[in-house]
């Protein structure tokens, strides 16, 4: 197990006052949240913060945390002292959402099997609703599909510990859904209390990053590179989508950037999505005397300036 | 508590094929009540209905209403400041939107 450095993580020193530690806190967190942030690591970070933060703020935890001594560092292997937290009182309970299964091993090991306090009430009552995400393929979207999906959800063992348990759902993928997009599986959620009824799963769909198409709601949108004669003088030729190969006429005298709107070829639904293709023109290599050639004659041919001042 | 074998149903997409009670809102997202009732009235999400215990809220409430349990959560945001991040947040993908379609992305 490695250790955290939680002021490391929070930027501020080992005697900040409680204020200064939320203030940083915050600043970063606005910095990393995941729904605000582009940073390929923003979630990572953001967790990190979320867990240094939890300590760090409740006088309890940070006091059993600075205990350890400050000689550690991140990343150093560490296992807790033994009876390291003796002479605590933790009031428990208050982890933030979920069941804690987000933490890292370091934090579950120093303040994990606290955890359960609170959280078994002799009581009936229906079990949390869950949340997963699912990434399919846009294929999926346009025939709709049977995915296997593979979930894995902290749950309270006999001893009240966290665990992960993983299982297998087959489900199946409505044509039509975008990604955004829940589906709802009633009573596919966390057991209920006491003979209550069990919570539902809502499961987000996201769609596998795709080379070639991309999407937003039900439109999806394809480059389409030309050759420079195809573009000026107009050809039939063949343009992927989704759900196989059309045949595209290009009108002569296409630009680059020229959009080719094909109505109700996008993810299908009421009303369904179109498909839109952008042209780009590729230039073939002048990597022969003939290919040369070819370019020295088109520029005789043509009186041709592309920098020349626009008119009007 | 092992439930890996079930037959293929055809579960609702909740944006397309439900409309939400309170409870069930709160409940999917784990949301107390006086939040919501304090998110509906600074207008993050828009019910139909007269009063709390007749509104339904259309399925898009379920992301917008998680995103603003996540913002006031993880940000300490109060509600008024939740509404604000998420109408700028709307217009930011409005406008990453237009930026995709225009092959600028």
């Amino acid at each position: 197990m490695k250790f955290k450095d939680y002021y490391e993580i929070l930027g501020v020193p080992r005697n900040a006052a409680q204020d200064d530690v939320k203030h940083a806190y915050r600043r970063l967190a606005r910095k990393y949240h995941p729904d605000v942030s582009k940073d390929p690591d923003a979630e990572a970070r953001f967790k990190e913060l979320g867990e240094a933060y939890t300590v760090l703020k409740d006088p309890e935890k940070r006091a059993a945390y600075d205990q350890m001594g400050s000689q550690w560092k991140t990343g150093q292997d560490f296992q807790p002292p033994p009876g390291w937290d003796a002479g605590f009182e933790f009031s428990g309970g208050d982890f933030g959402a979920g069941l804690g299964g987000d933490h890292s091993d370091f934090f579950e090991a120093l303040f994990g099997r606290h955890a359960k306090a609170g959280q078994r009430a002799h009581m009936r009552a229906q079990g949390r609703d869950h949340h997963a995400k699912v990434l399919i393929d846009l294929a999926d979207a346009y025939h709709g599909a049977r995915r296997g999906i593979s979930l894995r959800m902290p749950v309270l063992d006999a001893q009240g510990r966290v665990t992960m348990q993983e299982r297998t759902l087959e489900v199946g993928i409505p044509k039509g859904i975008h990604a955004g997009q829940h589906l709802r599986l009633a009573g596919q959620g966390a057991p209920g209390l006491g003979g209550g009824a069990a919570g539902d799963l809502y499961l987000e769909i996201a769609f596998k990053p795709d080379p070639q198409f991309r999407a937003d709601g039900r439109d999806v949108y394809v480059n389409l590179p030309l050759a420079p004669w195809e573009a000026a003088l107009g050809a039939a030729v063949t343009a992927p989508t989704p759900e196989g190969e059309v045949q595209l006429t290009i009108p002569p005298g296409s630009a680059a950037g020229r959009l080719l709107r094909l109505k109700s070829r996008g993810i299908p639904g009421k009303p369904p999505g179109d498909l839109d293709v952008t042209l780009g023109i590729a230039l073939p290599p002048a990597d022969s005397d003939a290919a040369r050639d070819a370019y020295r004659a088109m520029a005789k041919a043509f009186d041709f300036n592309p920098r020349a001042p626009k008119k009007g | 508590m092992s439930r890996t074998d079930m037959t293929l149903v055809q579960w609702p997409v909740v944006e397309e094929d439900l409309r939400l009670t309170l409870v069930e809102l709160c409940q999917a997202c784990s949301a107390e009540e006086e939040h919501v009732l304090a998110w509906v009235l600074e207008g993050v999400l828009e019910p139909a209905g007269a009063s709390p215990q007749d509104w339904t809220f259309g399925g898009e409430s379920l992301r917008r209403a998680r995103l603003a349990l996540r913002l006031s959560r993880d940000l300490e945001i109060n509600p008024p400041g939740v509404a604000l991040a998420l109408d700028l947040l709307d217009e930011i993908a409005a406008l990453r939107a237009r930026l995709q379609r225009a092959g600028v992305d």
